[in-house]
């Protein structure tokens, strides 16, 4: 009874968002305020009832109802009560109910934070955000409900969660992410409101930025949560590995990136705002491919998720009316907007010009990467394979450029700037990023290759440009304290953003060039050597978890004479599944990782053991960290908030 | 620096004499071990869903590493390993894509937008400080401008 | 004008890339082609499954259009095909096996007995059905290797110079034999 109560909850959260997608539309386009003044309570309306269903969810997996096939899938009794609740999201159906409830609370978000927006423009918002929820609903209801009942013959014990999954990453990368994608498409919807009302001015730059930036920090947070698990969970250490899946979040990510930053030169400026739109709704339609790509089934990944052709039909007629019907109805609209603002080549303007060039060219390759295998495959061609190498290949080059202009950045000025003190600053700056980065890396490696010196020194480059930055705009106040205070919190975001990514640079480019690793086979006692660390293998122990059973290896690792750590490279298998899984044993540190995992058994008493050495890895994580705070920090600015007050006054009279 | 370099030559030292574990794939100099990473690396497993054949458990992508030891081992370049897998397995085998009429656009496209996106900024950026340009002839009709109206209003 | 033309150009980019996602939809991205296609046999030497007093080469093969099954006891897809592969021989088919065993593997130290695998097979050929002429032993994987097999059950078509027409991954059924074998046979044939 009570999972057909979640199902028909879903239901009516549909009807609810049937009507938030006709009324509002209905009276914006006729002028009826009280169509109008419909929207926000149906948003709230939806939002509870979707919220309703995955209660329901979640509490028939913790009472292990296994008449209903979804938790028969996914759980088990043995299953910790944490990961029953993350099993909700575990597999296909769960997943995408958890995207409806975000879906549903951004919505009802909207709803409740716009109140300072004119009627016109908030009814249709949200009639945009009511008829995607629609889509996701109908999709849910019809193609993959994860109520439905395996009766009369349900099994006495679930098919457990796969253990992949029973990790604490994975309990937030999902989450995290789907508030990203669905965060997009309320930018989405703002444009799609801004071109139907048909005023790209810089009022809805205004309004849609905050939401797009907490929405590009969540995503930021997702794709540097799931490199972590990736990293810890998978057992070889491997942080990204350009799969279809992790692809599938990035493309979205450099578009919202590149969107941040044309909406702030479309807010301050009045400039870029054809374009601005356009990417508001390619980075939302790049949401949607990627969830069929994922989901459809129709690239081979690593992430296997169950495929089905009729489902993957649904989601591309779902892809053509939502990004096809977008895609025209710009092309009907944004050719009448004009732009204006005046600029020289040497101004903020252009360079952000340059900033969007470089993330579509990055977003390009990732499309065309993931996409052309099949392509390729489909035009009768044959199979081929794109991965790391050509990935790496091709973001090595861009991302030269792209450092360097995000170097300057902060120094160029709206409209025009003058070029000599500029190009004093920007010489200074690469001497002495040239000489920190010479004594950092031969100052601690012998071997240094062309590559990794570049590219570790555009990572600092970024960083002295923005600290100069910092302290020119700081040391403009006597005392130092009022001159931190005087820069904006969009500023520290802005320079917070930029640090990120420097450190995201030298953690991928330190890691990858000097990790070492070794494979051995080793007995009790046996000491293996790797860099300044020895690992002396005193043996393997049984190991017994809630639902699984294994060994782990003991390891101590000594640092000449003196004990570092002693770490246990686990080897389970669980129960239910009867499935392996390595759990690597990670030393982590700010400079270096050790990594541990263990292999299999050998014959007389050999463990074959995997022992990595990586520097700086973390670096590459705490950039994303830093990033994703960048996105949060905005919202919290005054200048936002006042805004909003203000713009309270002009919805009054609008 | 030093001081690292000596302890590692002790450690080092220390090990060998006293007991040492045995690496699985041995190779008789760092180039050698090298190649033999970078191409587990940058072949694919044919079996599995997506993985590299270094990181894969199938007995194939066994089997296939097994092969890449032995062909590094009789001293095959790079170049000669992959070949000899695509030889094989098809362009399925390696994960950098062979350069064919078909997938040149994977290379010309991002060039072409980077030649195009710039030629835009400057034929924009050209047409947005034409706007700009202020001749002593247009001060002259402002100045002209402003007389009339303040003339208009004193009357 | 221009400015019209420049806005569309995403919707037809759109466009354009989901004829490809829906023709994607009903592709099957397991299937692979691999790289023996119009090539020979690799030459090899190889024992007999039943006798390892006998051994094969590929000149042994030569003479007649034959298809080259790999299999192993331990892949129940293996078994199954085996019912219609019967029947192929029946209607005159040339099958051969290529034996590929999964679970030898030296580094574990195994013990591979030889004995047991040829009752097993015995056995198992009764049960479910026996298409193969003869079956050539591939202990190491080595021929597998050579003709880009990776796993089993895959199957080569090849004609009477030693010429690798086909190579088919996953298993043999009325449907694939129709669309995929028999048309190259019949040509064959003419």
């Amino acid at each position: 009874m009570i999972p057909e109560i979640g199902y028909f909850s879903l239901v009516l959260a549909m009807a609810l968002s049937l009507l938030l997608c006709i009324f509002p539309m209905w009276g914006a386009y006729t002028g009826n305020l009280r169509l109008m003044r419909a929207a926000p309570s149906l948003a709230v309306g939806q939002c509870l009832f979707v919220l309703v269903s995955f209660a329901i969810l979640i509490y028939i997996t913790l009472m292990d109802d296994f008449t209903v096939a979804y938790v028969a899938h996914h759980s088990s009794t043995s299953l910790p009560w944490y990961y029953k609740v993350t099993s909700t999201w575990g597999g296909h159906e769960g997943a995408i109910l958890l995207w409806l409830v975000m879906q549903s609370s951004w919505t009802a978000l909207v709803a409740m934070m716009s109140n300072s927006l004119p009627w016109v423009l908030r009814a249709r918002v949200l009639g945009v955000l009511g008829f995607l929820g629609v889509g996701f609903m109908l999709y849910t209801l019809w193609m993959s409900s994860p109520f439905e009942r395996l009766l009369p013959y349900y099994p006495v014990e679930g098919r457990d969660l796969n253990p992949l999954l029973q990790d604490p990453g994975m309990i937030i990368h999902p989450p995290l992410l789907y508030m990203g994608y669905v965060g997009l498409s309320v930018s989405f919807a703002f444009a799609i409101a801004a071109l139907l009302t048909g005023k790209l001015d810089n009022t809805w730059a205004k309004w849609s930025r905050p939401w797009t930036m907490v929405a590009w920090g969540f995503l930021t947070l997702g794709i540097t949560i799931g490199s972590w698990w990736a990293y810890s969970e998978l057992g070889w250490g491997g942080w990204w590995f350009w799969d279809p899946v992790e692809n599938a979040s990035l493309m979205p990510w450099l578009v919202a990136t590149a969107l941040l930053h044309s909406l702030a030169s479309t807010e301050k400026r009045g400039i870029f705002k054809s374009w601005t739109v356009l990417l508001a709704i390619t980075a939302f339609s790049l949401c949607l491919l990627g969830t069929f790509i994922v989901r459809s089934g129709i690239i081979v990944s690593v992430h296997a998720f169950a495929t089905d052709p009729d489902r993957g039909l649904f989601i591309l007629s779902f892809l053509l009316v939502v990004v096809g019907g977008s895609l025209a109805l710009y092309a009907m609209r944004v050719s009448e907007v004009k732009s204006e603002g005046r600029y020289k080549l040497l101004s903020r303007e252009v360079t952000l010009w340059a900033n969007n060039i470089f993330l579509v060219v990055a977003t390009l390759i990732v499309l065309l990467g993931t996409l052309l295998p099949m392509i390729h495959k489909e035009l009768g061609l044959g199979s081929i394979s794109i991965g790391v190498p050509f990935f790496n290949q091709m973001f090595a080059i861009l991302i030269v450029p792209f450092a360097l202009l995000l170097g300057i950045a902060p120094f160029l000025r709206w409209k025009q700037n003058k070029p000599s003190p500029l190009v004093k600053k920007v010489v200074g700056l690469a001497a002495s990023s040239l000489l920190l980065t010479a004594v950092w890396l031969y100052g601690s490696y012998d071997t240094v290759s062309a590559l990794t010196f570049v590219a570790t020194a555009l990572a600092v480059w970024i960083t002295l440009g923005a600290l100069l930055d910092i302290f020119e705009k700081v040391s403009v106040e006597k005392q130092l304290l009022h001159g931190f205070k005087r820069q904006s919190l969009s500023y520290w975001a802005m320079i917070l953003g930029h640090v990120g990514i420097a450190f995201v640079i030298a953690g991928v480019t330190l890691t990858s060039a000097y990790s070492v690793e070794r494979s051995v086979s080793v007995k009790p006692g046996d000491i293996a050597l790797l860099n300044e660390y020895q690992y002396r293998f005193e043996g393997v122990k049984e190991i017994r978890g809630p639902n699984y059973s294994g060994h782990a290896g003991v390891v101590t690792v000594l640092k000449g004479e003196k004990k570092v750590t002693e770490l246990y490279a686990e080897k389970r298998l669980y129960d239910v599944g009867m499935q392996f899984m390595t759990e690597a044993a990670i030393d982590d540190g700010f400079f270096r990782d050790l990594y541990l995992a263990l292999g299999e058994q050998l014959s007389n008493g050999y463990w074959s053991l995997r022992i990595y050495h990586k520097p700086y890895v973390r670096w590459m994580w705490l950039g994303g960290l830093l990033i994703s705070f960048a996105g949060f920090l905005v919202v919290a600015d005054r200048r936002y908030r006042k805004r909003t007050h203000n713009k309270k006054m002009d919805g009054v009279t609008a | 620096m030093n001081a690292v370099l000596m302890m590692l030559a002790m450690a080092m030292a220390m090990s060998l004499a006293v007991y040492s574990a045995e690496d699985k794939y041995e190779f008789s100099t760092p180039e050698r071990a090298a190649t033999f990473k970078e191409l587990t690396h940058e072949l694919r497993c044919p079996k599995c869903q997506n993985q590299n054949i270094a990181d894969s458990d199938a007995i194939v992508a066994k089997d296939l590493r097994d092969k890449v030891v032995t062909l590094v081992h009789d001293g095959k370049s790079k170049q000669e390993v992959i070949d000899y897998m695509i030889d094989r397995y098809g362009y399925f085998v390696h994960y950098q894509p062979p350069v064919t009429p078909a997938t040149i656009i994977l290379w010309v496209l991002p060039i072409l937008i980077v030649i195009i996106g710039f030629g835009f900024i400057v034929f924009r950026q050209k047409k947005a400080s034409r706007k700009q340009n202020w001749s002593t002839d247009d001060e002259k009709k402002l100045a002209k401008l402003i007389a009339q109206y303040q003339r208009k209003e004193q009357q | 004008m221009n400015k019209k033309f420049l806005a569309i150009i995403p919707f037809l980019i759109f466009m354009f890339l989901c004829v490809f996602l829906y023709q994607g939809l009903f592709g099957n991205p397991r299937e692979l082609q691999t790289g023996r296609i119009g090539q020979t046999m690799p030459s090899f030497v190889l024992p007999d499954l039943m006798d390892e007093g006998k051994l094969w080469t590929n000149t042994d093969l030569l003479g007649d259009v034959y298809l080259l099954n790999v299999w192993g006891t331990w892949c129940p897809t293996c078994i199954a095909e085996l019912g219609y592969l019967e029947q192929l021989r029946e209607q005159g088919v040339r099958i051969i096996g290529l034996y590929y065993e999964q679970a030898y593997d030296p580094d574990f130290g195994d013990h591979f007995d030889i004995d047991a695998l040829r009752t097993e097979v015995k056995t198992m050929l009764k049960r479910a059905g026996s298409p193969y002429q003869f079956n050539i032993l591939d202990l190491e994987r080595t021929l597998a290797l050579d003709l880009g097999v990776s796993g089993a059950p895959e199957t080569f078509l090849v004609d009477k110079e030693g010429k690798i027409l086909l190579h088919h991954t996953g298993d043999i059924n009325p449907r694939v034999w129709r669309a995929k074998f028999a048309p190259v046979i019949q040509e064959l044939s003419q």
